[in-house]
C-alpha cells in the first residue's frame, strides 16, 4: 500500500467524544503562528514572562489529556508539571523542526507512557484487592476519595461499563494505549500522533488497529 | 478490496481518516460483504461504548493550583537563559544528558545545576550570548553501563547515510542529605513508600514518616497521611502497619478517613497486635455511632480475648457517659 495514498486526508472527521475546531497547527504563515515563534525566540533567550505565555496556550489540554489517561488529578498534575519543567530546561533544542505543539505533546506522551509503563509494572506484582463494599479496589487511586459515597442506583450500569472499558484499557501495551487515547478521546489525526510518539503515521494506524481488535475483544469477553 | 483491508479502512472511516478513493472501495465491498458489515456495526458500537468515558475538563481550581505549582518550581529554578547556557556548555564538554524520570530526581538534578551555578557565576557574567551554533552535541558519552540507561526516546537516521543520533535518558544515582523535616527529603521518603522491589526502602520510608507525625512536627495532611493509610491497609508486614498507626495516631480526631482506616483495621487486621494498637488508639475518638458498631461487632466476634475485653469495655465507658 503506498504511503502517498494516505496523505489524501478525507474531511469528513465523525467528532470523538469532544467537538474539536479545526485548525492548522503546524507551519504555514498564520498570524498566531508567527506570534508564537517570536514568543519561542524570546523564551530562549531567557524571558520568563515569554515562557509564562506558551505555557498558557498549552497547559489546559496538556492536563485535560493526562487527568483522562491517568484517571488521578494527582498524576495529571505531576505529569503536567514534569512536561513544562522539561520543556523549560530544554527549550534551547527546539529548532522549529516540528510545531511546538508536537514538541510539548511529544514531552507529554514520554512522560505519559512512562507512568502507564511504572503503572503495569506494579500491577503485576499486586493481587487485586476486594475492599469492604464488594467492589474491586485499583490500590494506586487515590484511596482517600470514593470509599465513603454511595452509589446511587442508577448510576450503577454505566459505572460497570465504565469499569469495564477501564479494565478492557488496561489490557493494551502503553503505546497502544497511548495511540488509542490520541485518536478516540483527543482527536488527533494519525499523522499528528506519529509525529508525537517519534514514529511513523504508519506505524500509528497499525497500532490504532491493534488496540481496537483487542477493546473489542475484551469487551464481548467481560459482557 | 479483500476483508482485510477492507476492516481497516472500517476502522479508519469510522476515525474519519479514510482517503475518498478507498471510502469508495470500501462501500462497495460491504455491499457485498456480510461479515464486513457487521464488522462495520460493531466498530460503531465500539465507538459509542468507549464515549461513555469522556473527556472532562479540569476543574477551575485544579488548573489554578497547577499554575501555581508550575509557577513555584519555575521560580524555584536558577535564572533561565543563563541555566541553559550553563547546560548547553555542560553538555558540550561531558556529553550527559541528565534523564529526570521522577519528580524527585528531577528536584536534584535542578540542585545539582544549582551547585554548578555557583561554580559558573563569575564566568558567566562576562559571558557573550553565544548562538547556538551546534547543531549536535559532541558524540561523547562517558561510561556506558546499559544498566544506567532508563529508556531509549528516539532514533533518527541520517539519510543516506549509517550515522544514526540516538536520544536516551539515564538514571543518574544521586544522594541526598537533609533533616526529616526537609521537604526534599519527605518528597523523597513518599516516593520510597511507594517503592515495591526494595522492601527495606519502603519499610524504613513509612516508618521515618510514622515517626515524623508522632513526634507531632508538622505533617501537613494529604500525601503523607495518605501513604500512612496505604500502609496501614496493604503492607504485608505488621510492623509497618503499626508503625502507619502509630503515625497516623494524631489525625485520628481531627479526620474522618484516617478514623475510618483505623476501625477498618481494628474489624480486619489479620495480626492481633495491629488490631491492639487500632482499638487502643481509638478512645479518645468521639464515639458515634460507627464507631461503637464497629466496637460491638469486635467485642463479641474478635478471636483474640484481650481486644474483646478491651472493646466492651470502651462500650460500657461510652454508654456510661451517655
Amino acid at each position: 500500500m503506498p504511503v502517498d495514498a494516505l496523505r489524501f486526508l478525507s474531511p469528513s472527521r465523525t467528532s470523538p467524544a469532544r467537538p474539536r475546531i479545526q485548525s492548522t497547527r503546524m507551519g504555514g504563515p498564520a498570524r498566531e503562528n508567527l506570534h508564537e515563534t517570536d514568543l519561542i525566540r524570546e523564551a530562549q533567550a531567557g524571558s520568563r514572562t515569554a515562557f509564562d505565555a506558551l505555557v498558557r496556550q498549552y497547559d489546559q489540554a496538556v492536563l485535560r489529556l493526562a487527568m483522562h489517561l491517568t484517571g488521578s488529578e494527582q498524576d495529571a498534575q505531576d505529569i503536567q508539571q514534569e512536561a513544562f519543567l522539561k520543556a523549560y530546561r530544554y527549550l534551547g533544542n527546539f529548532r522549529f523542526e516540528c510545531s511546538f505543539y508536537t514538541w510539548i505533546y511529544r514531552i507529554v506522551t514520554n512522560l505519559c507512557l512512562d507512568h502507564l509503563r511504572r503503572r503495569k509494572a506494579r500491577r503485576e506484582d499486586q493481587a487485586v484487592v476486594i475492599d469492604s463494599s464488594g467492589e474491586e479496589m485499583d490500590l494506586l487511586t487515590n484511596i482517600s476519595d470514593e470509599r465513603a459515597g454511595a452509589n446511587p442506583g442508577r448510576e450503577l450500569d454505566r459505572k460497570y461499563l465504565g469499569q469495564r472499558i477501564l479494565m478492557a484499557l488496561d489490557e493494551l501495551t502503553p503505546r497502544e494505549r497511548m495511540v488509542f487515547e490520541l485518536k478516540h478521546y483527543q482527536g488527533l489525526r494519525l499523522r499528528t500522533i506519529g509525529e508525537m510518539l517519534n514514529t511513523t503515521e504508519e506505524t500509528a494506524k497499525n497500532t490504532l488497529f491493534r488496540a481496537t481488535k483487542k477493546l473489542r475483544a475484551k469487551l464481548a469477553e467481560l459482557r | 478490496m479483500n476483508c482485510e483491508l477492507a476492516q481497516e479502512s472500517i476502522v479508519l472511516s469510522v476515525y474519519g481518516e479514510l482517503p475518498d478513493e478507498r471510502a469508495h472501495q470500501l462501500e462497495q465491498h460491504l455491499a457485498q460483504c456480510e461479515r464486513c458489515r457487521q464488522e462495520m456495526e460493531a466498530v460503531a458500537a465500539l465507538q459509542k461504548a468507549m464515549s461513555v468515558m469522556p473527556v472532562a475538563d479540569p476543574s477551575p481550581s485544579l488548573l489554578a493550583r497547577t499554575r501555581l505549582r508550575l509557577d513555584e518550581a519555575l521560580d524555584a529554578m536558577p535564572q533561565g537563559g543563563f541555566f541553559r547556557r550553563v547546560s548547553q556548555r555542560l553538555r558540550r564538554s561531558l556529553g550527559i544528558l541528565q534523564g529526570a524520570p521522577v519528580m524527585a530526581m528531577f528536584l536534584l538534578s535542578a540542585g545539582v545545576a544549582a551547585g554548578a551555578y555557583g561554580g559558573y557565576r563569575t564566568g558567566a557574567r562576562s559571558a557573550q550570548a553565544t548562538p547556538a551554533t551546534a547543531t549536535r552535541p559532541i558524540p561523547v558519552v562517558a561510561d556506558m553501563d546499559a544498566a544506567q540507561v532508563a529508556g531509549v526516546t528516539s532514533i533518527t537516521l541520517d539519510p543516506g547515510s549509517e550515522n544514526v543520533e540516538v536520544r536516551f535518558e539515564r538514571m543518574v544515582p544521586e544522594t541526598a542529605f537533609g533533616t526529616l523535616d526537609d521537604p526534599q527529603i519527605r518528597q523523597l521518603l513518599l516516593v520510597g513508600t511507594r517503592e515495591r522491589a526494595n522492601a527495606v526502602v519502603h519499610d524504613d520510608s513509612v516508618n521515618l514518616l510514622a515517626r515524623e507525625c508522632q513526634a507531632g512536627h508538622e505533617c501537613n495532611g494529604g500525601p503523607i497521611r495518605n501513604a500512612l493509610m496505604v500502609a496501614l491497609r496493604y503492607d504485608r508486614d505488621a510492623r509497618v502497619r503499626r508503625k502507619a498507626l502509630e503515625g497516623l495516631q494524631s489525625y485520628i480526631s481531627l479526620d474522618t478517613r484516617v478514623r475510618d482506616a483505623v476501625l477498618e483495621a481494628l474489624l480486619h487486621d489479620p495480626d492481633a497486635d495491629v488490631r491492639t494498637e487500632a482499638v487502643g488508639l481509638l478512645e479518645p475518638v468521639e464515639a458515634d455511632s460507627a464507631v461503637r458498631d464497629v466496637l460491638q461487632t469486635v467485642a463479641s466476634r474478635d478471636d483474640n480475648p484481650h481486644i474483646r475485653t478491651v472493646s466492651r469495655q470502651y462500650l460500657e465507658q461510652v454508654s456510661q457517659i451517655q
